[in-house]
C-alpha cells in the first residue's frame, strides 16, 4: 500500500520547532515544561524524544498537536503553523496514546467508522480493510475492542491513527506498561508502518533500548530544553569514554583521582562519583588502589550507550535512581542514629 | 464540521443503547415519580380536582414529571464529557479537525436526544394509571419539541458549568445545586397558584414551569401553549449559544 500525505511545502520539515516555552500557571510561581525548545525533524524521519518522567515530552506532544496553547515561539507541523492553522494541522496528524483510547462498546469496523467521521472522510472503507488486514484483525472486525488482546486494541489504535494518511504521527510513550513481547511486537509494527506508509514518527520514550532500537534520530529533553540531538550513534560518539561510577561511604580525594592516568574527568554527586575515562579496564586498577575498598559501597562500568549520554550530560540517570538513592540515605540515617 | 457532528452524535446515542444499565437509570427515575409520589398523592388530589384541574393526579404529575426530569438528563450529559476527559477520548476527538464548539453540539443534542426515551415510556406507565391520551400528531409533537428545548437548555447549561472540571463529582455538586431549587419552584409537582411571592417569582421565568404548563394545557384542555413553546425554543437557543462559546473557550480536554 502506497500512500502519499496531504500536501504541504517541501522544503518544511515534518515538525519545526523554534524557541519554543510553555508555561503552565503564571510567571514566577508556575511551572516551565518547555524552555527554549528548537527542533527540526526531517520528513520520513523515526524521531524519538527521550527523557525522564516529567521531562516536559508530552507537553511537546500537547503542544504540536494542538491541545495546548504556546507560550512563546513558534510550532509547525506538515508545514502549518500549530496555533494558527489548528485545524490544517489536526488533519494531517495521527496520535497514538500512552493508555489505548478506543470506545470499548464499539467493533474496530465502528471505531474506524467513527475516525473517519472525525476526520472528515468519505470513501475510507476500502483503506480501513487494507489496515485491518495489514494489521491481521481483517477477521475480528464487527467483535467489540473491549473483547481484544492490549496487543490487538494497540495495532487497532495504530490503524485508526493511519486511516485519514497523515504526514505525522505522534506516539506518546506507546510501549508504556506493555509486556516484553507486547512491546517487542510494537516496536516491529512502528517499524513496519514507517516502511510501509512513509510517515514521519515522533514517538517519546523514557526507555533507552526502545529508542536505540526504533529512531533515525533521538532528542534528548531534560527538565523542559533539548540538551542533545543526533543519530544513536552521533550521540554516543559525543561520550567517548567510558564512565565509572562510584558510590562511596565518605568524600573523595579528588584532586588524587583526577590526577589518575587515563582519568578524563571526576564528577561528584552527594557521595556518587562519575568517572570519565578513556577506558574503563585500564584505570580501574589504579583506582581501586586509590580508594580504601572499605569506603567502596558500590561501583560499575558504564560502555558509551543513549544511558551514557544522558549520565554525562546531566549526572543523573533517564530511569531515574533517586528513590533508590533516597531509601539507602534512609536506612544510613537509621543505622547512625542507632550509633 | 457536520461530519464530525454526526460522528459524536451517532456515537452518543449508540453508546446509550449498548449500555443497559444508563438506559435503566434514565427510564426509572422520572418512573419512580410517577408510581411512588404520583400513587401516593392521588387520593388527596382528587378532593382537590378544581385546584389541579384534574381528579386523576398522574395525569397532572405526568408532564412535570417529564421536565423535571430533563435536568437529569443534563447532569447526565456532563458526567458522560468527564468519563471522556478521564478516558483521554476527549484528547483522540480533539486530535483530529473537530473543534470543541462541534463536541459541545453533539453532546447537548445527544444527551437531549437520550432524555426523548423516557417520554414513550412515561407515557405508556400513565396510561396503566389512567391517563387517556387524545392528542392529536401536531399536539405530540409540540409536546416532544417543548421538552426537547428544555433538555437542550439544561444540558447546555450543565455542559457550560462543568467545561473546565474533570473531576467525577462535579456533576453532581452541581445537580444538586440546581435541580431541586428549579424543580420545587415550578409547577411541575403542583400548582403555583399557592405559592409565596418570591416562589412565584422564581416560577415566572423556571423553565420547567413552562414546559410543565405546556405539556398540562395539552393534556388538560387540548390547547397549544404557544407562549410557553416560545419561552422553551428561546431557552434552548439562549443556553445552546452561552454553552458553544463557553465550551469553545474552556472545555478542558483532559
Amino acid at each position: 500500500m502506497s500512500v502519499s500525505g496531504p500536501s504541504a511545502p517541501p522544503a518544511a520539515g515534518a515538525i519545526e520547532v523554534r524557541e519554543l516555552s510553555k508555561r503552565y500557571g503564571s510567571v514566577g510561581r508556575g511551572v516551565l515544561a518547555l524552555d527554549r525548545v528548537t527542533l527540526r525533524i526531517p520528513r520520513g524521519t523515526v524521531f524519538g524524544l527521550l527523557g525522564p518522567n516529567g521531562a516536559g515530552k508530552t507537553t511537546l506532544i500537547k503542544v504540536l498537536t494542538g491541545i495546548s496553547d504556546i507560550t512563546s515561539g513558534t510550532a509547525s507541523v506538515a508545514g502549518f503553523d500549530v496555533q494558527r492553522e489548528s485545524l490544517r494541522v489536526r488533519a494531517r496528524i495521527g496520535w497514538v496514546a500512552a493508555e489505548v483510547i478506543l470506545d470499548d462498546d464499539f467493533s474496530a469496523w465502528e471505531n474506524l467508522w467513527l475516525q473517519a467521521k472525525l476526520q472528515g472522510l468519505r470513501d475510507w472503507q476500502e483503506r480501513a480493510l487494507e489496515l485491518l488486514r495489514y494489521f491481521s484483525l481483517a477477521d475480528r472486525k464487527d467483535d467489540k475492542v473491549g473483547q481484544y488482546s492490549t496487543g490487538m486494541r494497540k495495532k487497532l489504535e495504530i490503524a485508526l491513527a493511519l486511516l485519514h494518511q497523515p504526514t505525522v504521527i505522534f506516539m506518546d510513550e506507546p510501549t508504556i506498561g506493555l509486556d516484553v513481547p507486547t512491546r517487542r511486537m510494537l516496536w516491529e509494527i512502528v517499524t513496519g508502518v514507517h516502511r510501509e506508509f512513509g510517515v514521519t514518527v515522533l514517538l517519546t520514550t523514557h526507555y533507552i533500548e526502545e529508542a536505540d532500537a526504533l529512531c533515525e534520530r533521538i532528542g534528548i529533553i531534560d527538565q523542559g530544553r533539548i540538551i542533545a540531538e543526533g543519530t544513536p550513534d552521533e550521540l554516543k560518539a559525543r561520550v567517548k569514554a567510558d564512565l565509572i561510577v562510584l558510590e562511596t561511604r565518605d568524600g573523595l580525594d579528588v584532586p588524587r583521582l583526577s590526577a589518575l592516568p587515563g582519568v578524563q574527568e571526576v564528577r561528584a554527586q552527594g557521595n556518587e562519583w562519575t568517572i570519565r575515562a578513556g577506558s574503563a579496564e585500564a584505570v580501574l586498577p589504579n583506582l581501586l588502589h586509590a580508594v580504601p575498598p572499605e569506603q567502596i559501597r558500590r561501583i560499575s562500568v558504564e560502555k558509551p550507550s543513549l544511558e551514557t549520554v544522558f549520565l554525562d550530560l546531566t549526572g543523573r540517570r533517564i530511569g531515574g535512581d533517586e528513590p533508590m538513592r533516597d531509601v539507602r540515605r534512609f536506612y544510613m540515617q537509621m543505622r547512625r542514629a542507632r550509633g | 464540521m457536520r461530519s464530525q457532528f454526526w460522528g459524536l452524535y451517532a456515537r452518543e446515542l449508540l453508546r446509550t443503547f449498548r449500555n443497559p444499565f444508563v438506559l435503566l437509570i434514565t427510564v426509572v427515575q422520572p418512573f419512580m415519580w410517577l408510581a411512588f409520589f404520583g400513587s401516593g398523592f392521588a387520593k388527596y388530589a382528587a378532593d382537590l380536582a378544581p385546584y389541579y384541574g384534574t381528579s386523576n393526579y398522574i395525569e397532572f404529575l405526568l408532564p412535570g414529571v417529564l421536565s423535571t426530569s430533563m435536568l437529569t438528563v443534563g447532569m447526565f450529559g456532563s458526567m458522560s464529557t468527564i468519563q471522556d476527559k478521564r478516558f483521554g477520548f476527549m484528547k483522540r476527538i480533539l486530535i483530529t479537525p473537530t473543534s470543541k464548539g462541534v463536541v459541545f453540539l453533539a453532546k447537548a443534542l445527544g444527551s437531549a436526544s437520550r432524555g426523548l426515551i423516557q417520554i414513550p415510556v412515561m407515557v405508556a406507565a400513565a396510561t396503566v394509571f389512567g391517563v387517556r391520551f387524545g392528542l392529536s400528531p401536531l399536539d405530540w409533537c409540540v409536546w416532544v419539541l417543548g421538552l426537547l428545548f428544555v433538555a437542550i437548555g439544561f444540558c447546555s447549561m450543565f455542559l457550560a458549568i462543568t467545561a473546565s472540571s474533570t473531576d467525577w463529582q462535579t456533576p453532581g455538586v452541581v445537580s444538586n445545586f440546581i435541580t431541586m431549587p428549579l424543580m420545587f419552584s415550578s409547577a411541575a409537582l403542583y400548582p403555583s397558584a399557592g405559592f409565596p411571592d418570591w416562589m412565584k417569582a422564581i416560577s415566572e421565568v423556571n423553565p420547567i414551569s413552562y414546559s410543565a404548563s405546556l405539556g398540562r394545557h395539552l393534556l388538560l384542555t387540548g390547547a397549544v401553549e404557544w407562549v410557553a413553546f416560545g419561552y422553551l425554543a428561546l431557552f434552548a437557543a439562549v443556553m445552546g449559544t452561552i454553552g458553544y462559546f463557553v465550551s469553545s473557550r474552556w472545555l478542558k480536554v483532559d
